[in-house]
């Protein structure tokens, strides 16, 4: 009997200590920090939205349309108004087009914008991850095939793409009778176009890692291909993802935001949608009039919240990437 | 291997690429339902059932509707290489359509637009670019690098429109007649035709410039200047975070070290032995940017109602019709310009840095 041989009271976890690392290092990141504070920010009203809705004022439910901010009070000829603070926090940003109060109406954008784009960069680093690692590891014809596929998504701008794939998924729907809301129909659309781009991240490090030790330990041990892959490739990739995924996050919302702008009359979206790309496109016509803060103030909020991100996505990057780190 | 043959490596990689371009764009719009395209085929006067019926063969035979999609898509690749790239029919609504007429001379009648904008803005950034990066790269951690890194993060967060909309707003007090490209090209194209200048580019400064009608130019080239800044603003943080990276880079080699410690003044070290190999890494931030600063058109042109490329791919797609051939020739063109622009990258690289051989 071997002593103390079930004791392993103090083993290191060498997991988790490099997640503390990697938190300490990026609590002491001034920027990063600061762009991670306004990003929660913005998630923590995003998510109210979904747990809390009556915090809107507009009861149970999801906004789904900037009408019910307004009540009955809706007129198309309405121009905007300039902030009151004696109506209540509805009116502290004013009113924009059609009588609606700017403050919850980017506030129920803001749930659309934050989780439609989550959910493209979620799901596309998802089916990326897959496609990238299994056609490195099956490398050979596999691997030239799915290759030459994500050439042809980069061979031209994302933006086209976009909106070619949102005309036709749009039109598709509408012919076979599906009626799904327009913004879905835009982050369907992105994730055709996005995720080629963690196809490719993913098999670059794929290449990497398969030609190392463990795997070929994992292997001689009777591991079969998809295990090594689920069990240890897949692991290996996450971290860079997590990366892209933060610096993706805003250009997805750009993205989105942009295609929302965009006249693409054929989509439905309507000045009442809750989506700050339409809200500031509907309020365009004001922007040399006395109403011109109805349009830029919510691509201010917009702008706030693209860079945060993007300022915690660097850091991110410059902590989890071992040859940055200071 | 010399560069002769890489460039006609890449230029037949090329090829297969912007075949899967065209047969994916083509799966996609085959997924809409036939009788969208065939109804474009058929004249919106009341016709009788017969002549309906046989306008609609006529359509199906002459696109191969009746016959397998792979046979469809060589149909349409054969004219294509034959220059004949289909045609944009008037909208059903009886609404005024952006274009009507063959595709590829539609292209090559708007693309110039778009072509002037590109190039001004590239120009712009990099004359921006290169002093401003090697201020900044000269002088890693300081003030003016925080402000630097902020500024060009702002770069990449800077939604196109709120920029294009921010610019108008403050340049509208100033200078009312300049904040649309509005009426541009067709108020200064007025012009052009009474003064009887040719237009050998369509591209109006470039025009005017070889005609020698300055003032033509000048207020060509003033409708230009909101959506060439607004355009060169990501392409600008674009270099200047590359070139900073690289002056940093240069600055810790050795070389340097040497040139400093056998008395060259600072000056000259920065100039002579930083800077230059700091920018030959940041071409290729051109290939990087390229891609959005072609979709960034799009959105400048919409907001300055530029009739350019963009508003042109638009209104394929947002018309009472489909444009099918619309669609696929802009994507098309839009993927050779791009990958064309990859490829002049890659050989001016090659062509300035002597040590990379293909």
């Amino acid at each position: 009997m071997i002593p103390n041989a079930n004791k392993e009271t103090k083993k290191r976890n060498p997991r988790l200590e490099d997640i503390k690392d990697t938190l300490r290092l990026l609590i002491k990141n001034k920027l990063a920090l600061t762009g991670l504070s306004i990003t929660s920010f913005y998630v923590f009203f995003a998510i109210l939205d979904i747990v809390y809705p009556q915090y809107l004022g507009v009861g149970p439910g999801i906004v789904t349309t900037l009408q019910r901010f307004t009540g009955p009070h809706i007129s198309a000829a309405a121009v905007p108004s300039p902030p009151t603070f004696s109506n209540g926090w509805y009116y502290y940003l004013g009113t924009t087009y059609y009588n609606i109060p700017l403050l919850p109406a980017m506030f129920a954008a803001l749930y659309n914008d934050i989780w439609d784009s989550a959910l493209i960069v979620v799901s596309g680093a998802i089916i990326g991850i897959f496609v990238g690692t299994f056609s490195a590891y099956y490398g050979k014809l596999v691997d030239e095939v799915v290759m030459r596929i994500t050439d042809i998504f980069f061979s031209i701008p994302f933006l086209i793409f976009a909106i070619i794939t949102v005309t036709v998924l749009s039109r598709v729907f509408y012919q076979d009778n599906i009626s799904i809301p327009p913004l879905t129909i835009v982050a369907l659309s992105l994730v055709v176009i996005w995720w080629p781009t963690y196809a490719r991240l993913t098999r670059s490090i794929t290449l990497s890692v398969k030609s190392q030790k463990f795997i070929e330990a994992s292997t001689a041990s009777g591991s079969s291909r998809i295990r090594n892959i689920v069990v240890h490739v897949i692991p290996n990739v996450l971290s860079p993802v997590f990366v892209q995924i933060s610096l993706d996050i805003g250009n997805v919302i750009l993205l989105f935001a942009t295609l929302a702008f965009l006249p693409l009359t054929f989509l439905g979206i309507t000045p009442l949608t809750p989506e700050l790309g339409s809200m500031i496109s509907t309020a365009d016509p004001f922007l040399l009039g006395p109403g011109w803060y109805a349009a830029v103030i919510p691509a201010l909020f917009l702008l706030i919240f693209t860079i945060s991100i993007n300022l915690f996505g660097d850091g991110l990057r410059d902590v989890l990437d071992p040859k940055l780190r200071r | 291997m010399e560069l002769k043959y890489y460039i006609i490596r890449r230029l037949l990689v090329l090829i297969p690429t912007l075949l899967g371009l065209l047969l994916l764009t083509f799966i996609m719009l085959n997924a809409l339902p036939q009788s969208y395209l065939i109804q474009q085929f058929i004249p919106q006067k009341v016709l009788s059932s017969a002549q309906r019926q046989a306008d609609t063969q006529l359509a199906i035979n002459t696109l191969g509707l009746n016959r397998p999609l792979p046979v469809q898509f060589l149909i349409y690749v054969n004219s294509i290489i034959h220059g004949n790239w289909g045609f944009m029919y008037p909208n059903a609504s009886g609404g005024t359509s952006f274009y009507t007429g063959p595709v590829l001379a539609g292209i090559f009648e708007y693309f110039p637009v778009t072509l002037e904008i590109a190039i001004f803005a590239v120009i712009f950034s990099i004359i921006l670019a290169i002093p401003l990066g090697t201020y900044i790269g000269s002088k890693p951690n300081s003030v003016s690098d925080q402000v630097g890194r902020v500024f060009s993060l702002s770069g990449y967060a800077m939604p196109t429109f709120f920029l294009a909309l921010l610019l108008q707003l403050i340049a509208s007090p100033y200078f009312p007649s300049y904040i649309y490209g509005q009426g541009y090209p067709k108020n200064v194209q007025y012009s052009f035709i009474q003064n009887g200048v040719s237009q050998p580019t369509h591209m109006l400064v470039f025009d005017a410039l070889l005609n020698g009608h300055f003032s033509l130019a000048l207020s060509a080239f003033g409708h230009l200047i909101l959506p060439v800044i607004a355009l060169s603003y990501g392409l600008l943080a674009g270099l200047l975070r590359f070139i900073r990276a690289g002056m940093v880079d240069a600055s810790n080699q050795e070389y340097v070290k040497t040139a400093r410690a056998k008395g060259v003044p600072e000056k000259q070290v920065l100039k002579k032995h930083v800077r230059k190999n700091a920018l030959l890494p940041s071409i290729t931030v051109f290939g990087l940017v390229f891609s959005s600063l072609l979709g960034g058109v799009v959105v400048i042109e919409e907001v300055y109602r530029i009739n350019g490329l963009g508003r042109f791919g638009i209104s394929t797609v947002s018309g009472g019709y489909i444009q099918f051939f619309g669609i696929l020739g802009t994507t098309l063109f839009f993927g050779i310009v791009l990958v064309l622009a990859n490829l002049i990258v890659d050989v001016l690289y090659a062509l300035m840095d002597p040590r990379i051989r293909y």
